[in-house]
């Protein structure tokens, strides 16, 4: 690999990996954006390229059998951990390896919180992975998300230990 | 004693009014007006015994009404029923102080045709007697668990008469009624991703109103009928967007790249939204143009607050998070006043205005599972409309 394209690929993985790491910690810390003034835009160019539009039709094709181990996130937070990192390229590997095939993000959240508010959290814990993803150097264009909020827990029951669980994205390969 | 006494000073004040008022109306739920039901009472089976027995727990179910000892009402009702096959119904209500008839009506309708019929009767004399709309015609979608799936339901407002309308063995979220009754916007998972329908309840057939990649959910119907809310994440983040259905052309009303947004709620003039947002790093409430432009916050207090209803009154009702569980709170965007409503340590949640803009339906969960109760923010005591099974955001028709 020549020297300039090595190092634009790593500019690119740095700033989507700030965008992806963003501003979603508990602790709030430059989450807080302030509203007065946004206006409205009809397309979305957010900073960072932290918005990576999904084009306008359904990625489609039979489930290939492969399976991949689920990424889990803190509560409240669409953050990919550092120590999650591993699996998600595990994914980049495999979807380098096999071009054709496409790839479903699924997200999902534990049982507390409103429902339909954890339909959103859940995409963006989707839609997180899908920008790592990215970063990595995988084509947009083969991914998409579907996020089924707290609808399709891992493990059932109440507490922590069943909470953590539930707070995940996982992989679905198509053909 | 003192009732009375309220009673003869409404209807001096109101002498002459085109449409006197026989019952106060307070902010307190405790003031009722009483009713002499004696004259209502059918002893033989059949059409005419469920009918007054529905109006009966209709007008109680009200929250205007209590029941008085047989000849001691402030308001008596009075009614003749029979009919052969079918059902024969004159209903009378007069104010037994001042003796005016505050209502009366002849009906003819088939025997099955009875319940709804009370149902019917029983709003027309909530808004004779008291000015304001009553909500026993009314019905309730919701989400009901089969199995391993979630399928959409509808019942009457008093809980009966439960249909089942989808039968997809898949997950359906989110029912929203259109404005004429006729059909419901909901969220499904039948394609296995999730998809904005809307589903024509006398026929069943079903249109796709958001089948983007990625998120589809929402779809609140505007006032008119004529636009869609919904949260969708094709650019790359759940954003709100209205869709106008004639032609399918998509506005985008908020921008907040590293936030979420869900539960978009119309105002009744359809000129804003109320919808929840985590840009300020936990959920709440904010309110903007349906065209976009910049939001204002409306909640203030609690750590969470979510699940949006903008209703009929003008007020917004929400859950808000306390401690660990959920609380239901109506807020006035006007004045940005909240007032927790006094239910019990469960988890409340997914609140739904009832047309009167007084009752709300919602979600009342325990260790035992979800109910859908009747909550009245006037403080009478909740009760339970479907304890069986486990059930989920009700949405009240207009």
């Amino acid at each position: 690999m020549s020297s300039p394209r090595w190092w634009s690929i790593v500019a690119l993985a740095l700033a989507v990996g700030v965008a992806a790491s963003g501003c979603r910690s508990r602790r709030g810390s430059g989450s807080g954006t302030d509203l007065a003034g946004t206006n409205i835009v009809t397309d979305p160019g957010g900073a960072f390229g932290a918005d990576i539009g999904m084009g306008d039709e359904r990625l489609e094709g039979e489930l290939a059998n492969v399976k991949f181990e689920p990424v889990y996130f803190d509560y409240d937070s669409s953050q990919v951990k550092t120590s999650e990192r591993a699996k998600i390229e595990a994914v980049a590997d495999y979807l380098r390896a096999n071009a054709a095939k496409k790839l479903i993000i699924e997200g999902h959240c534990d049982e507390r919180g409103s429902a339909e508010y954890n339909l959103a959290l859940g995409e963006r814990r989707a839609l997180a992975v899908r920008s790592y993803l990215v970063g990595l150097g995988i084509d947009a264009a083969r991914m998409q998300t579907s996020s089924f909020g707290e609808e399709r827990p891992a493990a059932q029951g109440t507490g922590e230990a069943v909470w953590r669980l539930n707070r995940r994205a996982e992989f679905v390969v198509l053909q | 004693m003192r009732f009375r006494f309220f009673i003869g000073v409404l209807m001096l004040a109101s002498a002459g009014a085109a449409l006197a008022q026989d019952v106060r109306v307070t902010k307190a739920g405790g003031d009722k007006a009483s009713v002499d039901f004696s004259g209502l009472s059918v002893s033989a089976d059949g059409p005419a015994r469920v009918f007054a027995q529905v109006l009966r727990a209709d007008l109680l179910r009200s929250g205007w009404f209590t029941a008085s000892a047989p000849g001691r009402g402030e308001i008596r009702l009075l009614g003749s029923l029979g009919g052969g096959s079918g059902l024969e119904a004159r209903v009378e209500a007069l104010n037994t102080a001042t003796g005016r008839r505050i209502f009366g009506k002849s009906y003819s309708v088939s025997a099955a045709e009875a319940r709804r019929l009370a149902h019917v009767v029983a709003d027309e004399i909530v808004q004779a007697a008291t000015g304001r709309p009553g909500f026993a015609a009314s019905r309730l979608a919701l989400i009901g668990r089969r199995g391993g799936a979630k399928e959409l339901f509808v019942c009457d407002a008093d809980g009966a008469n439960l249909v089942q309308v989808t039968r997809d063995n898949s997950i359906s979220l989110y029912p929203r009624w259109s404005p004429d009754r006729s059909r419901i916007v909901y969220t499904s998972y039948v394609k296995r991703f999730p998809d904005v329908l809307m589903i024509e309840l006398a026929t069943g057939a079903r249109t796709r109103i958001a089948g983007y990649p990625g998120l589809n959910a929402g779809g609140a119907l505007s006032p008119d009928g004529r636009f869609s809310a919904l949260v969708l994440s094709r650019d790359g983040n759940p954003e709100i967007y209205v869709k106008r259905l004639a032609d399918g052309a998509l506005t985008r009303v908020t921008n907040t790249p590293r936030a979420a947004e869900a539960s978009p709620s119309w105002s009744p003039d359809g000129t804003q939204l109320v919808y929840v947002s985590d840009v300020s790093g936990r959920p709440q409430l904010y309110i903007v143009g349906r065209d976009g432009g910049a939001p204002r916050r409306l909640t203030l207090r609690g750590s969470e607050n979510v699940a949006p209803d903008w209703g009929p009154g003008g007020k917004i009702a929400h859950a808000t998070r306390v401690g660990s569980a959920f609380q239901l709170s109506i807020t006035d965007p006007a004045t940005g006043e909240t007032v927790p409503l006094a239910l019990d340590a469960a988890d409340w949640e997914d609140p739904s205005w009832a047309r009167n803009g007084r009752h709300l339906a919602a979600i009342r969960r325990d260790a035992r599972g979800s109910a859908v109760y009747l909550v009245d923010s006037m403080g009478d005591a909740p009760l339970p409309l479907l304890t069986e099974g486990d059930w989920f955001s009700p949405a009240w028709s207009p």
